[in-house]
Parts: C-alpha cells; sequence; structure tokens
C-alpha cells in the first residue's frame, strides 16, 4: 500500500498514536489499502469533541457529582471546571458479578511498565477545609487573598485559598481562629477562619487539589499552558516548509486508581504555527482569489484555535465578521474606542492592515463572578496566531508525514522522555519546596505491574482454518489462495473510467479477474464505461447506467479530488442505492503493487455486496454485538453523525448498519433507538428468534460524558429493547470504549522496551476502583508506541465473567473486514465508525434503507 | 503604589486616576527611549505589566518593593507569553523583581535610564526622604527620575475625604513643598526638573493644580557617579531577588539561528515547489524541456534548477524575501548565518541551498514496514472450538 493511502485510511480518529494528528480517511482511495481503524487518540489536541447532554441531564448530573464533593469545587482562579475525568461515576458496585473481582485469568503473563507514578504522603496525611469569612465582607477576590495571607505565621506557606474556602495541610489549633487584618487605606477587616472539613488524600476534592498543585509545578518548570495541557517552549521543533512549530509537552492528570493514587502523564505534542490569521488570509487570497475567498476562509477558519498575542488565551473560531475592520468601535465603560486604538492604548500594539476582517469567537466562560459569559469576542487576524492543524493540512500526506516523523515516538523514546520529566520535577528545588510543604511526593519511577497476553485466535474460513503471527497480529498472507466463507458472482458490473485512465482500467480489470479465482468470487466482464473528467459527466454517466441490477459499480478516479468522490457516493447510497468502489488511478499506477490492490479491492467489493471473508469461534449462543459511534461535523452547522452497526449471524460476519443524522440539541441515542430496533427486527428475519444476550460497544464518547451514558442512554437503550414484545428481556451489557487515553504500556523483551504484543490485557493497578473496566492492547504497529483501548462496562446483567468479557471485546478486534488483521476496537465500533465518517464527510444525508444489511460503506 | 485608596476619585476621573499615571509614564517611555528602567514601588507591578507591552526599546524591566506577597501574588503576569516564544522579539528583554527597601543601597540599581517612583514617597516617614533622595539621586544616579505623590491642595475637592487621602500616608505635600523639595535635590546631585501632573480638576477649580502631582528630573549633562559596567550580572546584595526572567528574543544566538533557518527553509521551499508546479505543468503540455541541465550550465545559475535527485534553491532568490532581509540586513550574513548550520545544506560555491527532491518517494512502505517484527516466540494459539461460555456463568 501507499503510506498516503495508510495516512488517509485512518478516518478522522488519530493515526498510530500520536503520529498523524488527526489524520482524515481516504475520500477517494479507499480501496488503495484497507487500513487499520484509528489508532491513538491524537496527542496533538484534536477536534469535534463530544458536547454536553443536554441541559436537563447535564445539570443532574452535576448535582450528584457535587453533591459528592460535598459541594466544594476548587478552581485555580476561581474558575469552574469540567469533570473531563468522569470521576464521581460508580458503576461497579451496581454489578453484583464483578464487585469482588473484575480480573481475568487467561493467557500467559508479562510484566509491563505504563506511565504512571505513585503519589507519596505521610501517613496520616490529610487536607483541612477551612471557610474564610470577612467582616466587613469584601468584594475582591485577590484583596480577600491579600488580607488573608498577612498571617503568614499563624497558617503558614503551604495553603490554597480560592476566595472563599482556604486548604492546609496542616490542622490550626483552634476550630476557629479569628484574625486582624487591614487595607492599605487602613479599613480593620475582621477574618474568622473556620474548620469544616478533614478530607483523606483520596477525596475528590484532594485530588482536585492535587492536580492544581501539579500545575503550579509545571509552571515552576517554565512550561506554557495551552489549553488543557503544558508545554515546553524552550525546545521547539520546528517544520519550516509547513511553518509548523511543535511544542513537546505533557497530559497529566492525578486519580484514584486501582490501588493508589497516581501520577499518569504522557507525552504530548502541541503544533502551534508561527504565522499570524491575517498572513493566512494573505495566502489564502492569493490562492483562490477573491471570489471564492469568502467561503474558503470561513472553511479553513471555523474551528481552529487561536492564540492571541497580547494574553495567553486561546479563542476558537467560530465566525468571521466579514463587515467588521479594526476601525469599528465598541463599548468601553461609557466611551467608544475602536480596535485600532483600543490595542494601540492597552497593548501598545499597530495595526497594519486596517482592512482586515475580524473574527468571532463565542466565549464560553463565564463573566466575572458567575455573571452571564460576555458574548462574542472580536479578534483581530492580526493578533491571532493559528494552532493545530486544519482540515486541508491533515489531508496533506507531505505534512502528516513530516509530523509524525516528529511526535511519533518509540517505547524507548517514550520512556525516556518521561523519565526525563521526572527528573526534571526533583531536581527543580522550587517544586520540591512546593511539593514538601504540603508533604507529598512522588515516586520517581514509572509503574511496573503485570498484564496477560490472551491467546491468538484461530481464523475459519469456510472449511479452512489458519494461525497468524501474534506480533505482526496480520493475516493477508496467510488467506492468500484461500476460499472465502461466501462470496457473490459478479454478473452485472460497471466500470467507469477517464480516457487518460482507460490503460490503468483495463489492467484493473484483468488483475481483478486473477485474484478473484483463487478466492472463489466469479467474475464476469465489467462494462467499461469512460466518462468526461468533469463532475456533471461522471454524475451523468453514472445515472444514464446504473440499474436496478447493477451489483457493483466501480470507479476510477482520476486525481483524489474530494467533491467527485462525494458526488459517487451521494448518487449511489442514496438515490440509487448500488455497492460502488472508488479507486484514484494513482494508486493503481505501479504494476509491482497491482496484485495486492486488486485482492483487497476484491475483497472490498465482495464485502460491499453481502460477501463474508473469514470468521472466528464465539462461545456464545444467540448473541447480537452492537458497535456505536458518531461523527461531529465542526464546520457545517456542528451536526452529529450517529450510527449502529449490528451483528446478524453467529459468526460476526454479517452486519445490520444504520446511520441517523442528529438534530441540534438533540443526543445522538434518541436518533439511535429506532436503528436498536431495526437491527433486532433484521436479527428476527435472519434467525427466527430474538437475541437472548445484546452487547453494545459504545464508542465517541468525549471526556467527562460518562454519566450521561449511564444516566441517559441506557435507560433509552434498555426501553428501544422493550418496545420488541413485554416479556422479551434479553441480557444487556453496554460498554463504552475509549481510544483517547493517557495510559500507556511497555513490555521489556530481551532487555528492550518494546510495545507490548497484541492481546495484551490490563485490568489491574491503573484501572479505576468504581469501574468495571480493562485495557487491551489489541494491534501491531510498526512505528511508534502502540495505543491501548480502554474499555468500561458501565451496564452488565448478563453474569458473564470478566475474563469472558475481556476475550470476547479481543476476539471482535479481529472481525473488521476492510483490514486483514486485528484494530483497535471491535469491528461493530469500526464499521460504526467508517459509516459515520462516509456520512458525515461526503453524503450528509441518511442512506438508503435498501442497504442497511451490506458493509457498502466500507 | 495605591490602586485601591483611590476609590472616591474613580468617579472624578475617567480613566482612573492610576492608568493616567501609568499613562504619563509611558508616554514619557515613548519620547524619550529609555533602555534599563526600574520602578520602586511597584506593588501588583501594574506599571509593569504596562511597560512590557509599552516598551519600545527597554531592555532591561526591574521592580523594588518591600512587600514580598504582593509581588509574588502577580509574577505570572510578567511571565513571556506563548507567543513571546513562537515571535521571539528583535530585542532582548530581562524582568526583575526585588524586594527591598527604597532606602538602602543596592548596586543591582545602579545604571538605569529611568527611575519611576509612583505614589510612594507620601508612605516614607519625612526623615527617610532625605536618605531616600540620597539612594535615588546620588547612589542610583539615573539619567531620569520620574516621582509622582499626590497635591493636597486638590484634597478637599474629593468628596467626602477627611485628612489623607490613604492611612498609610505620612504626609502629603502642597505644590510648593513638593518643588522645594525637588529643587534642593537638583541642587544637590546636580539634575533638573520639570513640574506637572494627572488628574485635572473639574471645572473652574483650575488654581488648585492637579490630582497627582509629578516632578520629572533629568541629570545634567556630563555629572554621573563614573561608570556603571552594564555587561556584569550582579546578584543583589542587600535586596533579595524574587523573580528573574529573559524574554526570548532574537539576541540570543541560538533563537536567532532557528527564526533564520526557518524562515530560510520556509521561503527555499516554497520556490521549490513553484519550481516543481512549473516543471509538471511544462510536462503535461508535453512541451520538450530538459529539466535537469548539466552541471557546467548551473554554477553560478540564478534560477532554481534540479541537479541529480536535489533541487537547488540560489541564495539570491530566498533573500528576496523580506523577513529573512529584516533578520540579516545583507546577503553575506545570510550566507555566513547560513554556512555552520547543519539545517541548511549549501552548494560548494555557498550560493544555493540543496533540498531533496522528495517527488515520489512516499512509496515503498509495505517492502520496508515488515522489518520489525519480534523475535518474540509466538504465543500458542487458542483452540477454544471446545468451550461454551454459557455454561460457566454462574
Amino acid at each position: 500500500m501507499t503510506g498516503r493511502a495508510r495516512a488517509r485510511s485512518r478516518g478522522r480518529a488519530r493515526g498510530q498514536e500520536t503520529g498523524a494528528p488527526g489524520a482524515q480517511p481516504p475520500p477517494s482511495e479507499e480501496a488503495a489499502r484497507p487500513v487499520p481503524p484509528p489508532s491513538a487518540e491524537g496527542e496533538l489536541v484534536g477536534r469535534g469533541r463530544q458536547r454536553r447532554a443536554p441541559g436537563a441531564v447535564a445539570s443532574e448530573a452535576l448535582l450528584q457529582i457535587s453533591a459528592g464533593f460535598q459541594q466544594v469545587k476548587i478552581g485555580e482562579r476561581g474558575g469552574r471546571r469540567r469533570d473531563f475525568h468522569d470521576a464521581g461515576v460508580h458503576t461497579r458496585q451496581l454489578m453484583e458479578h464483578v464487585k469482588e473481582s473484575k480480573t481475568g485469568v487467561s493467557g500467559s503473563k508479562i510484566e509491563l511498565r505504563a506511565n504512571f507514578m505513585r503519589l507519596l504522603s505521610r501517613p496520616q496525611w490529610a487536607l483541612y477545609q477551612y471557610h474564610v469569612d470577612f467582616k466587613p465582607p469584601m468584594e475582591s477576590r485577590r484583596l480577600r487573598s491579600a488580607l488573608l495571607f498577612q498571617h503568614d505565621e499563624t497558617l503558614g506557606k503551604a495553603r490554597t485559598f480560592d476566595g472563599a474556602i482556604l486548604f492546609l495541610p496542616h490542622r490550626l489549633h483552634n476550630t476557629e481562629t479569628v484574625l486582624c487584618s487591614e487595607t492599605r487605606h487602613g479599613e480593620r477587616v475582621q477574618i474568622t477562619v473556620t474548620l469544616t472539613n478533614e478530607l483523606p488524600p483520596s477525596s475528590p476534592v484532594c485530588l482536585q487539589f492535587y492536580n492544581i498543585i501539579f500545575r503550579r509545578i509545571l509552571r515552576m518548570l517554565n512550561m506554557q499552558q495551552i489549553g488543557r495541557h503544558y508545554y515546553n517552549p524552550d525546545d521547539p521543533l520546528n517544520i519550516p516548509q509547513h511553518r509548523l512549530t511543535i511544542w513537546p509537552g505533557f497530559v497529566t492528570n492525578i486519580l484514584q486508581y486501582e490501588s493508589s493514587i497516581m501520577l499518569c502523564t504522557d507525552v504530548s505534542h502541541k503544533v502551534l504555527r508561527s504565522e499570524t490569521v491575517l498572513d493566512f488570509m494573505y495566502n489564502l487570497r492569493k490562492q483562490c482569489g477573491d471570489q471564492r475567498f469568502p467561503d474558503a476562509c470561513t472553511k479553513e477558519l471555523v474551528g481552529l484555535i487561536v492564540l492571541t498575542k497580547y494574553n495567553n488565551k486561546t479563542y476558537r473560531i467560530d465566525d468571521i465578521a466579514w463587515d467588521h475592520t479594526p476601525n469599528n468601535t465598541f463599548k468601553r465603560g461609557d466611551a467608544d474606542i475602536s480596535f485600532k486604538d483600543y490595542y494601540k492604548t492597552q497593548y501598545g500594539l499597530d495595526i497594519t492592515d486596517g482592512n482586515q476582517v475580524l473574527l468571532v469567537s463565542e466565549v464560553k466562560r463565564m463573566g466575572p463572578s458567575g455573571a452571564p459569559p460576555p458574548g462574542p469576542a472580536l479578534l483581530i487576524p492580526e493578533f491571532c496566531y493559528l494552532t493545530g492543524l486544519t482540515d486541508k493540512m491533515r489531508n496533506d500526506f507531505n505534512i502528516m508525514k513530516d509530523l509524525s516523523s516528529h511526535t511519533r515516538l518509540t517505547p524507548e523514546q517514550r520512556e525516556s522522555r518521561l523519565n526525563r520529566f521526572i527528573t526534571n520535577i526533583s531536581r527543580n528545588t522550587e517544586a520540591q519546596n512546593e511539593l514538601s510543604t504540603w508533604g507529598l511526593s512522588f515516586e520517581n519511577k514509572l509503574l511496573g505491574l503485570t498484564g496477560r497476553v490472551l491467546p491468538a485466535e484461530r481464523i475459519l474460513q469456510g472449511s479452512r482454518t489458519y494461525d497468524y503471527n501474534p506480533w505482526a497480529a496480520d493475516w493477508s498472507k496467510e488467506m492468500r489462495g484461500l476460499p472465502l466463507i461466501s462470496s457473490m458472482p459478479l454478473e452485472s458490473w460497471l466500470m467507469f473510467y477517464t480516457r487518460r485512465n482507460s490503460d490503468v482500467a483495463q489492467s484493473l480489470l484483468q488483475t481483478l479477474n486473477r485474484v478473484s479465482g483463487p478466492m472463489g468470487i466469479r467474475m464476469q466482464r465489467a462494462v467499461m464505461i469512460e466518462y468526461e473528467d468533469r463532475q456533471e459527466s461522471l454524475l451523468r454517466a453514472l445515472q444514464q447506467n446504473v440499474g436496478p441490477d447493477t451489483q457493483m459499480v466501480v470507479v476510477i478516479l482520476p486525481t483524489n479530488r474530494k467533491d467527485k468522490y462525494d458526488c459517487v457516493k451521494k448518487y449511489l447510497c442514496v438515490d440509487c442505492p448500488t455497492p460502488s468502489q472508488c479507486v484514484v488511478s494513482r494508486t493503481l499506477s505501479r504494476p509491482q503493487a497491482l496484485m495486492t490492490v486488486a485482492t483487497k479491492i476484491a475483497l472490498q467489493m465482495n464485502c460491499k455486496m453481502g460477501g463474508e471473508l473469514w470468521s472466528i469461534e464465539i462461545p456464545l449462543k444467540q448473541l447480537m454485538i452492537v458497535g456505536i459511534d458518531c461523527y461531529h461535523d465542526t464546520a457545517a452547522g456542528k451536526r452529529s453523525i450517529g450510527a449502529l452497526v449490528a451483528s446478524l449471524n453467529h459468526g460476526m460476519s454479517r452486519w445490520f448498519s444504520k446511520c441517523v443524522l442528529q438534530s441540534r440539541g438533540q443526543e445522538i441515542i434518541d436518533g439511535l433507538k429506532g436503528a436498536l430496533k431495526g437491527a433486532l427486527k433484521a436479527y428476527w428475519k435472519y434467525n427466527n428468534c430474538l437475541p437472548s444476550r445484546i452487547i453494545v460497544y459504545r464508542d465517541g464518547v468525549g471526556d467527562g460524558m460518562l454519566q450521561s451514558v449511564v444516566n441517559y442512554e441506557v435507560p433509552q437503550i434498555m426501553q428501544s429493547i422493550k418496545t420488541m414484545g413485554e416479556d422479551y428481556m434479553p441480557k444487556l451489557t453496554v460498554v463504552v470504549v475509549k481510544k483517547r487515553i493517557a495510559s500507556r504500556f511497555f513490555a521489556r523483551i530481551d532487555g528492550k522496551l518494546t510495545n507490548p504484543p497484541p492481546g495484551t490485557v490490563i485490568d489491574t493497578e491503573v484501572t479505576r476502583p468504581e469501574w468495571y473496566d480493562f485495557f487491551i492492547v489489541s494491534q501491531a504497529v510498526r512505528c511508534g508506541s502502540v495505543s491501548p483501548t480502554h474499555y468500561n462496562v458501565v451496564f452488565d446483567n448478563s453474569g458473564l465473567k470478566p475474563d469472558h468479557m475481556q476475550r470476547l471485546t479481543y476476539k471482535l478486534c479481529h472481525m473488521y473486514y476492510n483490514w486483514q488483521g486485528i484494530v483497535r476496537v471491535p469491528a461493530p465500533c469500526q464499521y460504526a465508525h467508517k459509516l459515520a465518517f462516509l456520512v458525515g464527510q461526503s453524503i450528509h444525508k441518511e442512506p438508503n434503507i435498501n442497504l442497511d444489511d451490506f458493509l457498502y460503506y466500507l | 503604589m495605591c490602586r485601591n485608596g483611590s476609590d472616591r476619585m474613580a468617579a472624578l476621573f475617567s480613566p482612573p486616576l492610576y492608568l493616567q499615571r501609568y499613562q504619563f509614564v509611558i508616554e514619557y517611555v515613548k519620547r524619550f527611549i529609555p533602555r534599563k528602567v526600574i520602578d520602586l514601588g511597584c506593588a501588583d507591578c501594574g506599571l509593569l505589566r504596562k511597560l512590557k507591552f509599552h516598551r519600545n526599546a527597554i531592555e532591561v524591566l526591574a521592580g523594588v518593593d518591600i512587600d514580598c506577597a504582593a509581588l509574588r501574588e502577580r509574577v505570572n503576569a510578567l511571565a513571556p507569553l506563548t507567543i513571546d516564544y513562537l515571535q521571539p522579539s528583535p530585542r532582548p528583554l530581562t524582568i526583575e523583581l526585588y524586594q527591598g527597601s527604597v532606602t538602602e543601597r543596592e548596586p543591582c540599581t545602579q545604571g538605569f535610564d529611568l527611575v519611576t517612583c509612583m505614589e510612594l514617597i507620601e508612605h516614607l516617614q519625612l526623615w527617610e526622604v532625605e536618605g531616600f533622595s540620597n539612594v535615588v539621586f546620588g547612589y542610583m544616579n539615573p539619567c531620569a527620575v520620574i516621582i509622582s505623590t499626590p497635591n493636597v491642595e486638590f484634597n478637599p475637592l474629593l468628596p467626602g475625604l477627611r485628612g489623607f487621602r490613604n492611612k498609610d500616608h505620612k504626609f502629603e505635600w502642597t505644590r510648593a513643598e513638593f518643588q522645594t523639595w525637588a529643587l534642593g535635590v537638583c541642587m544637590e546631585y546636580g539634575y533638573s526638573v520639570e513640574f506637572t501632573g494627572v488628574g485635572v480638576a473639574p471645572g473652574q477649580n483650575r488654581d488648585v493644580g492637579f490630582c497627582t502631582q509629578i516632578a520629572v528630573f533629568q541629570r545634567d549633562a556630563g555629572v554621573s557617579n563614573g561608570p556603571v559596567n552594564n555587561a556584569v550580572q550582579m546578584e543583589p546584595t542587600v535586596y533579595r531577588l524574587l523573580y528573574r526572567v529573559v524574554y526570548p528574543s532574537l539576541c540570543d544566538n541560538n533563537i536567532f539561528q532557528r527564526t533564520l533557518v526557518c524562515q530560510v527553509l520556509y521561503r527555499a521551499e516554497s520556490l521549490k515547489r513553484e519550481f516543481e508546479l512549473g516543471e509538471q505543468s511544462m510536462q503535461s503540455d508535453l512541451t520538450a524541456c530538459a529539466h535537469s541541465l548539466p552541471p557546467d550550465v548551473v554554477a553560478g545559475s540564478t534560477v532554481v534548477y534540479r541537479h541529480r535527485s536535489h533541487v537547488f534553491v540560489p541564495l539570491q532568490h530566498v533573500w528576496t524575501d523580506p523577513k529573512v532581509q529584516a533578520l540579516c540586513g545583507n546577503i553575506h550574513r545570510l550566507r555566513q548565518a547560513l554556512m555552520d548550520d547543519s539545517r541548511v545544506q549549501l552548494d560548494t560555491d555557498r550560493d544555493a541551498i540543496i533540498l531533496p527532491d522528495e517527488g515520489e518517494e512516499e512509496e515503498d512502505e509495505e517492502e520496508t514496514g515488515e522489518c520489525e517484527e519480534g523475535n518474540l516466540t509466538p504465543s500458542p494459539v487458542v483452540d477454544n472450538s471446545e468451550e461454551d461460555w454459557e455454561t460457566e456463568i454462574g
């Protein structure tokens, strides 16, 4: 396969580990090589996170959380913060069969190292929470701090005060201490400090508190905060040809893990650009001309995050104010002031281009002291610097390649970066002082733990079975020359090509013929149709030639331009439901690779028409596996698309797929309820019975969204099942699948630090005590560090043993037909991802229901 | 010094008086372009933060206050911004904060171009003022000093005010008192002074003067306590250094080199791209054209050309980029700077930048991809055809 195809086919989800930050999948080269599913969460900040649940649910969830916190939330500088770690969601206690143990037993033991460090504290360590009252009351938070901190000798050096609540690492002599301070202009203020709580080390407030302390430490190490993470500005990596600057940094969080409180830290990279939005606009205008500029500009910029020249805040561009320039004025106090004058007087900054249009950013942050958000901010392009990548850059193979060569780290490189970070903290006296005044320290080595490597699976293909090399986790070689489980004969099919590609089309046709025989695919000669290299003429050719009997349409595209691909897919998925296969001519241009490419195309075509490739043993009967994922279209009206894919047979080789477009303010699951019902009906149609167990793998749950899955989605799923009949009560399991996680595991093999082998399961130490969760490293990566996938069983009345749950999950990672190997998530999640992505990127409409029983979107 | 004390004046002045005082200093800095500025009694560093943005040519910005809690609180606001790293300034900037008293002599405070001392002296005891004058004018001996203090004559116009404007004030001077003191200082230490102020009285009460009176002192030409060696970075002996930050700037050789190389390579790469696009369009026009010239034709060429598997971009072309020009000044300096940099490859004549021609190199991953398969003995394949998990469910 070509590297390009690999980079592209990976889907919106990030590429192998950090490498390709959010590589876009192949609009038009799908055939080149079916590629393993998205592996890691990009460490580079991605786009399209799921938004919060609708109002009611969210506030209810919040209430519960804060009740657990004794109504306390501390923020750095008094800000509000979202709970990104889903703390306070206690699902395990409700599942009888995993209360005692949630660990599996299968497989061989393996010694691993994880990117975790234990937090150590003095014995009997506790955090003392005080309420602080001022008489007379003081408005300004800063003033309150200043007044309180006049009493160093009483309070000690270690303290955290957010304006009302004071935390100390030690107990004051009395439960109530009265202090007197004086303001600068001589007003006497009485301060009452009352003990309200003694917090044990693992209390949620303490955990929040550790994170705040750790952020202070990162600042002491001279790291810059951008968004949620910290980066080191002194050692940038530059990719001059694309004007990119990469800052290495760390994602950190301190949480209560299975047996101890630990710091989880992973290497992260921030992509910054050394050009302003104005520079970017100039270049864009030069490239696409005045006419197309406004459209192109909106498309490229909306959704991007910018940094401003005069403060350290980041803003998301939500719109462009085409009718505003720096000469426009805004109200400042009572007077009107122009943007130009404002920046001059406030920051001494001169605006050189008085005609630039302004950027609009909706400020979500609350105003001072809980006031409503101040409304949209208008920003000057000349003072804004872009961060992250545009969609166009993500699609640029060369950029992604250069980027991943910098950001992709081998396990050894990753470990040494983490170790250097640990050393830096332990050598920095200021940081050590901060920690020791609070009586805290970190174990200065990475956590060692034991995992298990699940045995490799045997692949069943019709009457034949074979094994694969467990390290490669790939069986493309092994399946060569073997007949598929079932194949659809190709009797009536069409191939479209442009004149320039007529040779390529012919050789593809011949090669397809050659490779399809051994696989058991009977193939008649295709009807060859030439089209002119224009979108309208391609569409006309499709309309004139594709009929109700057409089984398959192959289109050879001259370039990887997205519009033609979209046009083919739109027509053949919505208006005229027919399986289709697009190939970019370039993919076929190398004769020596043609066999490989044609084999993959033949397999893919077969799947799209309803053929089955291989299977594995599933020791459960009457089982339906459901995969759910969603795609967030950030640019086009922020619409989300949900996809549900459900198995229809025991061999997990037939699937029902449904995609719904979510309307504004609606939850994904509302639309998918109908899809689940459809899936159950389809199951009935194929099996003459309903499944007795349903296992739902829910992907695409953002940080901080877990509560809404548990409280809202699970009941909705149950309700949907209920509609099949009052007495129908299948066993139900709901598993939240997460790819974007900071946890990493390393194995030491032959004295060398490597990735853990595929099939490695981790279900101790680094899991969370309040969850029934585990990690699986399922895929093999060729370069960089592998990303484990986190599985969190949030609901389970099946009684299935944890060991079987883990093994079933791993087995399902073998069943993605677009990749002859093991993928990162269970196949239905990967299918759902692919479907949602196709609809979100190209079709923008619900596909025709006649296609529901086929994997037409592969 | 006291922002908080100005509550009752807030209604009277717009913008608020403290901002007017800051603005006064900013205007002064704009006119006289000092390089080293020290703010005595910097409190919450408000003026320093302003000057950081309106720095003109300021290279050293220092602050002194006796209250270290106030300083600590706002230290983060003086740290470089993310953008300061992304776009290093051409000029250096160092910010230092000291804890100490303005009546003590501290070697670090010598050699400044401008000393600002806003709303400070009235917090000293009257008997300390002479010592203060001696330290600031006699010892620190800067080129210029700006001192502001309340004008007590203005007080009757402040609603509801009894006594001094702030409880901590030990005295408040009339214009005459202030001027007498200032002229005395000039006599003794060789300065000249001008009086002005901010905060104009409303209506017809012009004769009370400004709300804040300001004296701007200039050291008389040729009068100096001898040269101060700026080059030596002194550690404070009396004061305590609380914070010191050196902003990234192009004066740092590494940063300069990095910035230059980035700009040069960006320019060179875009020239290469243009060249390749030109080539492609020629090819598609089927114009017969040799796109790889023999080396002898090529030497000293001023156009982008391809030779073997490399693209050569002449320095002359890179030089046309205004940003490169701004960084280097002349092309010889550019060549010199690029010569010893491992990130840039020059041809033997040092006239062109050599870039790899990576046109089609993206292809061969499959062949090389399988190199690193592990050498671990494969774990046994599970034979689970006999298994039935259903029966095991308790």
